[in-house]
């Protein structure tokens, strides 16, 4: 049977904010539902696996500018990963690689890899709390953390509308948003981490991951019980974050 | 960077409504600390209270181990006869070391000690150096932590690299970790001394010392440096430091390779700092007479009136502290309450710890008790209970059966312990380190 493979780039270096739950969510939702499941780590310089999903995670801006080279790279192989169908979900920082530049309020700025249709600038304002926001496909719950706004390119749009919390993918017409998506490319600053506080995310990343290695995916009933656990903490941190001041301001 | 003077102010709305962290500015724009000064006290008062110390005051920052170390040094100082003053702990800011020092201060402006151990917040080290003119200053480690404070951690790394220019007798540096073991001795005016853990004891701990990656350097891991103080051996809380001409044997209050770490950089410190004074049978005995420091394996009743089931408490505030601590357990807990609040924003970090050392847990609680149980669902570990109410969660733990070995095991961030000694009746005793 083939497996589901997934690989995470430079885990030591981009995965300050819990990334490899990322990874271990996707892995174990597939499994439970039945799939063989690989999971390979590139660092700089590795030889880059075929790959379903592609996690990156997030990093300081010196880890950014020690990866950006060998990123840049792989720019083909992610290009015609996401031709084929394939997933990639980057946060954070490791999002902001994926854009064309990183404009930094001190130092040199740094040039992307252009694969995905915005730049992003490091603001002064620091955007600290939770963070709900509303995509095509659910309700997104989680933490954010960073100083940066998004610049989308002509004809993109934000993936998701935030209805609590700032975000850093601001609509045309100023209104809040966050995340971008490209065919199954998915761009966000959103921590916790992501996947385990957004089962449905998750299942969606799994079933287009699946769906494009022409296996199927159907989440498992075994998950009752830690999907229970993850409803009961989006509906605490909905509460706080609709309801409260949200917890850190500048 | 040039963050002005504003500061991230974070208001938790926690129970306890209590615990509030103070703004901190970010180092390296303007001043604001000295100007803070300035404005409210005559601006040579701290400085001459400083003076006072005829044996000068050491300063102890980091990431993880401040309180512990800071204890220890002053313990060790306190048994070679020396009349110690220390911030109690926690009043890490400029604020809190201000007012401690003042009220120890006499009219005549002197503080009646002869030495000053200082726990001091890294963002605010370099400026306090400033003004205090520490003769020792120790830098435990760089781990990830409150990113949301300091977002980048090599930040943390260059403030505490930074304020170390200042020490004027000794800097006392882990060589265990990546940023710090690459210090740039040129740039400072004291002589290092290098602390660690043997490669062994290193390398049988399960997770090592958590220190941070180093990501700026093109080398994540540690510079080779040679220890001054190393621990050479580890067994329970039974420690052995080998300096540079003697073997110290020493029993530290609480087990952990990262505890014994801590008793290195605190023994290298006070060597330095005493020079030819410095004795190790007032070192082993400062160590012994040292109690368990509030929260770090400290046992509390857990029922009023009985002595029969003590909790022990363990306190995590990051991702490298939980894991720690959950690695110097003998083995999985009997009886266990881990609990989470809103006093830790950001818990990403949960999926970067191990949780392999435990086989269940009795109740999940605080306010951000889902999430943790989401975490530990994913990691495979039963959870009897989640209930975010602490008063609830203590309940059911005291209605549960007695353990075989006594002892219950709570695994609490600090507001949490603080509720959690409460909820058992000892709220009240901030333990001053004397
Ligand atoms: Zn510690």
């Amino acid at each position: 049977m083939t497996a589901l493979r997934i690989v995470q780039l430079y885990p030591v270096l981009l995965g300050v904010t819990g990334d490899r739950g990322n990874v271990d969510v996707l892995a174990q939702r597939a499994r439970r539902a039945g799939l063989d499941v690989t999971i390979d780590s590139v660092s700089p310089g590795d030889d880059l696996p075929d790959a379903d999903i592609i996690v990156l995670g997030n990093g300081p801006l010196s880890a950014l500018r020690s990866v950006v080279d060998d990123l840049r790279d792989r720019e083909p192989a992610l290009r015609a990963h996401l031709e084929r169908g394939g997933v990639i979900l980057a946060i954070g920082g490791g999002a902001e690689l994926l854009g064309s530049r990183i404009g930094v309020l001190d130092g040199d700025d740094l040039d992307g890899i252009g694969l995905l249709p915005y730049r992003v600038d490091r603001s002064r304002d620091r955007r600290v709390g939770y963070i709900v926001a509303e995509a095509p496909e659910g309700r997104i719950v989680g933490f954010e953390d960073h100083a940066s706004v998004y610049r989308l390119a002509d004809g993109a749009g934000p993936y998701a509308q935030v209805t609590a919390g700032k975000g850093g993918v601001p609509y045309a017409d100023g209104r809040a948003g966050e995340g971008v998506r490209v065919r199954n490319a998915f761009a966000l600053n959103v921590q916790g981490p992501l996947l385990p506080l957004n089962a449905w995310f998750a299942d969606l990343l799994l079933a287009e991951a699946a769906s494009a290695a022409g296996l199927s995916y159907e989440r498992s009933g075994e998950l009752d019980l830690v999907d229970g656990y993850a409803d009961g903490a989006r509906a605490a941190i909905e509460e706080r974050a609709t309801k409260h001041f949200t917890a850190i301001d500048l | 960077m040039s963050k002005g003077s504003s500061g991230i102010r974070y208001v938790p709305a926690i129970a306890a409504g209590k615990a509030v962290r103070v703004a901190t500015r970010l180092r390296g724009g303007g001043s604001a600390f000295p100007g803070y000064l300035t404005n409210r006290l005559a601006p040579s008062l701290l400085a001459t209270l400083a003076e006072g110390f005829q044996d000068g005051i050491v300063f102890v920052l980091g990431s993880n181990g401040k309180t512990t170390t800071t204890h220890m040094v002053s313990e060790i100082l306190r048994a070679h006869g020396l009349k110690v003053f220390t911030n109690p702990t926690g009043a890490n800011l400029p604020q809190g070391v201000t007012s401690a020092l003042l009220a120890d201060a006499t009219l005549t402006g002197k503080v009646k000690a002869d030495v000053a151990v200082l726990e001091v917040d890294e963002a605010y080290a370099a400026d306090l150096a400033d003004i205090l003119h520490p003769r020792v200053i120790i830098a435990l480690n760089v781990q990830v932590d409150q990113l949301y404070r300091f977002y980048e951690t090599e930040r943390v790394a260059d403030m505490m690299l930074d304020a170390a220019t200042r020490a004027s007798v000794a800097v006392v540096v882990n060589r265990d970790d990546p940023y710090l073991s690459k210090i740039d001795e040129s740039s400072l005016a004291a002589p290092v001394a290098f602390f660690g853990a043997s490669r062994e004891l290193v390398a049988q701990s399960a997770h090592g010392l958590v220190n941070a990656a180093d990501t700026r350097s093109g080398n994540a891991g540690v510079a080779d440096r040679e220890a001054t103080a190393e621990v050479v051996a580890l067994d329970g809380r039974d420690v052995s430091v080998q300096l540079p001409e003697v073997r110290v044997d020493l029993t530290i209050p609480a087990r952990g390779l990262h505890y014994a770490v801590d008793a290195a950089a605190a023994t290298a410190a006070v060597a330095a700092l005493l020079g030819s004074r410095f004795r190790t049978d007032a070192t082993a005995q400062g160590f012994s007479r040292m109690a368990p420091a509030y929260g770090r394996g400290e046992l509390v009743p857990l029922r009023p009136g009985r002595t029969d089931e003590q909790v022990e408490f363990v306190m995590f505030k990051n991702g490298p502290s939980l894991q720690l601590n959950l690695d110097a357990l003998e083995s999985a807990p009997e009886r266990l309450l881990m609990a989470i609040d809103e006093g830790t924003p950001d818990v990403s970090w949960l999926y970067d710890v191990d949780l392999d050392k435990l086989d269940h847990v009795d109740v999940v609680t605080g306010e951000k008790a889902y999430q943790l149980a989401t975490r530990l669902a994913y990691a495979g570990i039963p959870i009897g209970l989640v209930e975010p109410d602490m008063e609830r969660a203590v309940q059911h733990m005291r209605a549960l059966p007695t353990t075989t070995s006594g002892r219950q095991t709570w695994f609490v961030n600090y507001e949490l312990m603080m509720i959690g000694r409460r909820l058992l009746g000892h709220g009240d005793q901030e333990v001053a380190r004397r």
